[in-house]
């Protein structure tokens, strides 16, 4: 008998796929669509709080872990945080989308289906408990993608965009599949729990070698999504050609799933082989700290150097994962490394969330991402400026915004661990906190000190609406941001709660 | 298994960069160059290139076969749901049910926006009805 309650929230999201696609066909002002999508988003959250709730409700018989299909599909805390988060970003970046398809000729009632049935994929995500269903789950977040990557038709630089991300995709799903087969075939299980017990007995043998590079190209398939150094070439370019609420959601829900998945991977089926991971992800995480750091502090368009800083950010997300190289690492400690990432990953959506939602309402005014011409904004929008600093700030670690205390999770993590590895990769944490602090404030300088371009008619921006939807996306993400800040104990009881995942079953 | 253990990859790594890169020098400073307008010419296959590349090709061609791709899956379903759907019972129907629905929302889809139109002329009596713009700008 299939466990309906457990889930409610994909079903009604499907349901919500096909309403939006009917709804497109109807005589209708387009923005009934983006409506019924937000509509359908807040209705599957529904079911997330109930299941999240559930020693709480009587209507609900609490069973704990709830599995499906075998041990294929696991409804638990993580799962259900995550699924929060995915149903949260994903309202947020709709509303980023009304007012930019609105602005121009779009094709609109196919975007939301894309970008819905893109959620879709990332909830499943959250509760893959085997190799099959965490592929189709991640190919059903990156498919829909593509096409949104190109969806202004006519911009060449959008297609180039659409092209890169299309080709890297695909060679990255390759190298998964790759990857998942040796693993399958050394092991003989697709379930996370079994290749767990599995794995135990490969060690020494001889099938060890072929494991290895089983474990190392599953890896590799997702360091693609989550576009760590070196594997993140397509990501400034697709950033910078795609619809900037397409990149939003690109660096945002696209690269929490990738995240979402390396958890799974590494902390369940692979939790035994912490000396494979360990260091390959060590290396991820330096590189895509120093990288996309360096790279970013030269750029001067605003989106690629948010793309940069989304590479970096990635780097700091991965370093709790890197932490794990030390020998002899306890459960305890991977568990506090677990909780970092967790709470890492909540944090960031919603700074990043809000630092593309003021580059959206500012390029709406300006059509420029030129940093150049952001100059002076304090003097024609202040609160737009104030914003943008909040947004960036946060990024950069800077209490009493949240991003400090992602940053604060991730070091405790790294030093809690010791060794001369872990302290190391600590220390090149700390050096590009620095290196990024650079370029955020650098951005927030030139838009509060600087005088305003000749070129830039700061008397009829000043006049500009912001379009309502961005207002409140601005709203949701600039008071999840300060209030996360200054209270940080809620995130980090959200995060405690997923913390049972790493401890086993 | 730490860090150091990696060093015979890393060590793979140069070795690989380095043969390749020693490969193309020598083969470009040693290799001998006399160009000539053929050796220049793009190359396609052994044979000098007559005409442009081949002709544009109506996009309709595409549509009707992805179509046909879709509802030919949706038989090869069907199929292994119809030589077993005594045992299957109610439950199978209702599945196989909520399947073919999915599909026929997909074909009034297909259809309202015009994919199954083969003339371009009541193509654009519907663009009418989605774009009403475009249609008075082509007027124009």
């Amino acid at each position: 008998m299939i466990d309906y309650h457990a889930l409610a929230p994909e079903l009604l999201l499907a349901g919500t796929v096909l309403a939006v696609l009917t709804v497109d066909l109807l005589r209708v002002e387009k923005y009934w669509v983006a409506v019924v999508g937000l509509f359908g988003l807040f209705l599957s959250f529904i079911p997330v709080l109930t299941l999240g709730f559930c020693d709480t409700l009587t209507f609900c018989e609490d069973t704990g872990t709830r599995f499906l299909f075998g041990e294929s599909y696991a409804v638990d805390s993580f799962s259900l945080v995550l699924k929060a988060l995915f149903l949260g970003s994903a309202f947020v970046a709709v509303l980023l989308s009304v007012g930019y398809l609105e602005s121009d000729r779009f094709w609109q009632g196919e975007f939301y289906f894309l970008m819905l049935s893109s959620v879709l994929g990332a909830v499943v995500m959250a509760s893959s408990r085997d190799l099959v269903t965490i592929f189709v789950a991640l190919e059903l977040v990156t498919g829909p993608t593509f096409l949104m990557a190109g969806w202004r038709k006519g911009d060449p630089r959008s297609n180039e965009a659409m092209l890169k991300f299309f080709i890297i995709g695909v060679l990255s799903a390759a190298l998964l599949l790759f990857g998942m087969s040796l693993v399958y075939g050394t092991t003989g299980e697709l379930t996370f729990a079994g290749i767990r017990a599995e794995a135990a007995g490969i060690r020494g043998g001889d099938l060890e070698a072929l494991f290895t590079v089983g474990v190392l190209f599953t890896l590799l398939g997702f360091a693609f999504k989550v576009s760590a150094v070196p594997f993140h070439f397509w990501t400034p370019d697709t950033y910078e050609g795609s619809p900037t609420p397409v990149t939003a959601y690109l660096s945002v829900v696209s690269k929490t799933a990738g995240f979402v998945g390396l958890l799974a991977i590494c902390y369940l089926a692979f939790r035994d082989a912490t000396f494979l991971w360990g260091p390959a992800l060590w290396v991820l995480a330096a590189a895509s700290m120093t990288v996309g750091n360096l790279a970013a502090l030269r750029q001067t368009n605003i989106v690629r150097l948010l793309g940069y800083s989304s590479i970096a950010q990635g780097g700091f997300i991965l370093v709790p994962f890197g932490a794990a190289v030390a020998a002899g690492v306890t459960d305890v400690q991977l568990e506090e490394a677990f909780f970092a990432t967790v709470t890492y990953l909540l944090i960031y959506a919603f700074m990043n969330l809000g630092a593309f939602a003021v580059i959206i309402a500012g390029g709406n005014r300006l059509r420029s991402a030129e940093i150049g011409d952001w100059a002076g904004m304090f003097g024609y929008a202040p609160g737009l400026a104030t914003m943008l600093a909040v947004f960036f700030f946060s990024l950069a670690g800077i209490p009493p915004l949240a991003g400090w205390f992602a940053k604060f999770v991730m070091f405790r993590a790294v030093l809690s661990v010791g060794g001369g590895w872990a302290a190391a990769l600590a220390i090149i944490a700390a050096v590009n906190s620095v290196i990024a602090f650079v370029y955020y404030a650098k951005v927030v300088k030139s838009a509060f000190m600087d005088p305003a371009p000749e070129h830039v008619a700061v008397a009829d921006l000043a006049r500009m609406p912001t379009v309502p939807s961005l207002q409140f996306a601005l709203v949701l993400t600039v008071a999840g941001v300060i209030v996360l800040g200054i209270f940080p104990g809620i995130i980090a009881e959200i995060g405690e709660l997923t913390k049972t995942f790493a401890s086993g079953f | 298994m730490t860090l150091a253990d990696y060093l015979p990859i890393a060590l793979m790594f140069v070795l690989g960069v380095g043969f390749a890169s020693v490969a193309m020098y020598f083969s470009w400073r040693i290799a001998p160059k006399k160009p000539t307008p053929e050796k220049l010419a793009p190359y396609e296959c052994g044979i000098v290139p007559l005409q442009e590349p081949a002709q544009r090709f109506p996009v309709k061609f595409y549509m009707v076969a992805m179509l046909f791709v879709i509802f030919d899956v949706e038989i090869i379903f069907l199929f292994a749901w119809a030589v077993r759907f005594d045992q299957f019972g109610w439950a199978g129907i209702a599945a196989v049910g909520i399947f073919v629905a999915l599909l026929i929302e997909t074909l009034v889809y297909v259809w309202k926006r015009g994919a199954l139109d083969w003339n371009v002329a009541r193509r654009a009596r519907y663009r009418r009805v989605v774009a009403p713009e475009r249609v008075q700008e082509e007027a124009a």
